[in-house]
């Protein structure tokens, strides 16, 4: 599964906005909770919640990719901004936080969730893509970013 | 009298058989459940099979007991947090809607059958249930996804309304055959029956799932055996104190199943296995009970009755129940359509035959009867009617992927998913070095577009995506070796 294969105009944004950690997650949600393949979107910020309090999501380098398992979708789902500011999101290099990605999986559909994660964040540790990501003018523009880049960096 | 060996090449065979054809329902979208009882009426004396079967108590019994299988495994399945928000309106409508699904039937058939209130009023209360096995295998089919809570609501309704529709016949049968009964004493009753069965079923619920952590068997397979017999117990002892037996079991069921416990997944699977030969066994019976050539007499009137109960009283029942509700007139008419009849009405059809009241023939064959075209008819359409009135979201086809595990091995231990940060101390160690604490254990590495089955050797790369099941217990020094950074880092490294 394509990085790309989730994303769509109505769930990625650019200037997103909200201060603290707790609202940037929470318009990430109702950013991908919007979509019909979300079942209970309550339910959904349950379990991204939870898994935040696991281990901060914030895996460095101004990027955090908020994520969860749970039977509330019925696809794996995801969404993707970049913040209008810089948030103090407990990243764990304690840098703040552009750029979010968020990706729910199906409960027990354990394995592509966790190749998408790996793929995703293997791609955000790369600083020139971050920055093309950060100063992307529209989702559409985001959404070639990763269209280009998914093609070139892995065998689809 | 038939030698055992005759009997159980029988049974079996009719058994492989049904497992075998269920493929069918697959592929056809046909419910399941009429693919067994068409089984069930092949073997019959009418069909090529030529068994002849009459035995009403006998198939009365086997579906007793299949039925507690089939509610104690609904209630397994019954994810609490999921139901909750459902509570009031599933409880609206399996108690006020059966109700009044009942009475609408019970009128009608009275004022156009000429027949006595009472009688049209038996009819009701049988038909008047939903049947949870014919729900769940429906909705849990991969054709129909449902938004909202629609599903949740649905099914706990089907499992939660039948203890109502079984006390309206044993009672209404009480009003015929015992001439001293009243009304009054009957809701007395009822309340005392729901009562003592909630109250029953909810502490023995608790009670099982202590035993099961406190008690360590000797053997793993006794696990199952004292499972079966608490679900046994259960029921007989709620009877027995003059409770709803059928609540008991269910809410056990569910009590059960949200509780954390020893070898809580091989006895869901028993559970699930028990429940489906119970199904079999009691749709099996139940064709061969019926003599198909009995059925055409009541053709007319079931069709009047099937539509009645799809198109009047279900939809009646549906929104006067939830009239107070925030749900859309799309959605109630939704609730409406998923009115399945299964097993239960059969069932309970046979009360009457055991009792011996007049022309319980003739209602069991009516009841055999709107129960096929309910299942036909609605089963059949269901994913449609989702689409018509908006309330299904898009179905997905089921992919196979490597791995598909559910999350709790046992209470202590989890499957958590962990990803390396990208300046992260153990980039570049081995899973050996990092020193995970005892009981936890890398199951998966993903590294860009591969997955590795890690062995202590592998060296961990940043963003690797790992699967680990850790000991609860252990959590936080799981937690700290993922989170120490490198330390003098000025420039964090790019991975090219």
């Amino acid at each position: 599964m394509k990085i790309t294969d989730i994303l769509n105009e109505k769930v990625v944004r650019v200037n997103l906005p909200g201060a603290s950690k707790a609202e940037i997650i929470n318009a990430m949600i109702d950013l991908a909770g919007a979509q019909e393949k979300v079942l209970d979107k309550q339910k959904m910020r349950e379990a991204i919640l939870e898994r935040e309090k696991i281990m901060s999501t914030g895996v460095g380098s101004g990027f955090a990719i908020p994520h969860g398992k749970t039977d509330a979708v019925a696809d794996i789902i995801g969404a993707f901004a970049v913040t209008a500011q810089p948030i103090d999101y407990q990243s764990l290099d304690e840098q703040p936080v552009r750029i979010i990605f968020l990706l729910v999986g199906k409960d027990n559909m354990v394995g592509p969730h966790i190749k998408l994660l790996s793929r995703i964040s293997r791609l955000m540790n790369k600083e020139e893509f971050r920055n093309r990501l950060i100063e992307a003018k529209s989702s559409q523009e985001i959404l070639d970013i990763f269209r280009q880049e998914e093609a070139t960096y892995f065998e689809v | 009298m038939v030698g055992i060996e005759y009997i159980l090449l029988i049974g079996s065979a009719l058994i492989l058989l049904s497992v075998t054809i269920a493929k069918l329902s697959d592929n056809f979208g046909v419910p399941v459940l009429l693919l067994f009882l068409s089984v069930g009426m092949l073997a019959g004396s009418e069909g090529p099979g030529g068994i002849y079967f009459d035995d009403a108590r006998l198939a009365s019994s086997v579906g007793v007991i299949a039925l507690l299988f089939i509610l104690f495994g609904g209630g397994l399945d019954t994810n609490w947090p999921r139901v909750r928000p459902v509570l009031g309106k599933a409880a609206s409508l399996s108690t006020l809607g059966v109700l009044l699904t009942a009475l609408a039937i019970g009128i009608l058939v009275h004022l156009a059958l000429d027949t006595s209130l009472i009688a049209g009023l038996l009819l009701g209360a049988i038909i008047s249930s939903t049947d949870a096995a014919a729900v769940f295998s429906v909705l849990g089919s991969k054709q129909v996804s449902l938004r909202g809570n629609l599903k949740p609501l649905l099914e706990l309704e089907s499992g939660s309304n039948d203890p109502m529709a079984v006390f309206l016949t044993i009672g209404l049968i009480e009003l015929i055959t015992i001439p001293e009964t009243t009304v009054v004493r009957l809701i007395a009753l009822f309340c005392l029956q729901m009562g003592i069965g909630a109250l029953l079923g909810l502490s023995l619920g608790r009670a099982m799932v202590y035993l099961l952590n406190k008690v360590r068997f000797s053997y793993e397979g006794f696990y199952p055996v004292f499972a079966l017999a608490c679900v046994a117990f259960i029921f007989a002892l709620t009877s027995v104190l003059q409770g709803s037996g059928f609540l008991a079991v269910y809410l056990a069921g569910i009590v059960v199943g949200n509780s954390e416990f020893v070898q809580k997944k091989s006895l869901f699977r028993f559970v699930d296995g028990l429940a489906w030969l119970g199904q079999i066994c009691m749709f099996l019976t139940l064709g061969l009970l019926v003599f198909p050539s009995q059925l055409v007499p009541v053709i007319g009137i079931g069709l009047v009755v099937s539509a009645f109960l799809m198109f009047v009283a279900r939809p009646l029942g549906v929104f006067l129940a939830l009239s107070l509700t925030d749900m859309t007139v799309k959605e109630k008419v939704f609730v409406s359509w998923v009115g399945l009849r299964g097993a239960v009405p059969i069932i309970l059809a046979t009360f009457p035959l055991t009792a011996r009241l007049p022309d319980a023939g003739i209602l069991f064959n009516l009841v055999f009867f709107i129960v096929l075209t309910s299942a036909l008819f609605q089963g059949w359409s269901i994913p449609l009617v989702a689409k018509f009135l908006g309330v299904a979201t898009p179905a997905l086809p089921k992919r196979q992927f490597p791995l598909e595990f559910a999350a709790p091995i046992d209470s202590n231990t989890e499957l958590m998913d962990f990803i390396v940060p990208y300046h992260a101390a153990v980039v570049g160690k081995s899973v050996v070095e990092i020193g995970l604490p005892p009981g936890c254990l890398v199951v998966l590495l993903s590294r860009g577009d591969e997955y590795i089955v890690p062995s202590g050797g592998t060296t961990l790369e940043e963003s690797d995506t790992l699967l680990i099941l850790v000991k609860k217990a252990e959590l936080a020094a799981v937690r700290e070796i993922f989170t120490k950074q490198r330390e003098h880092e000025d420039v964090p490294k790019e991975s090219k």
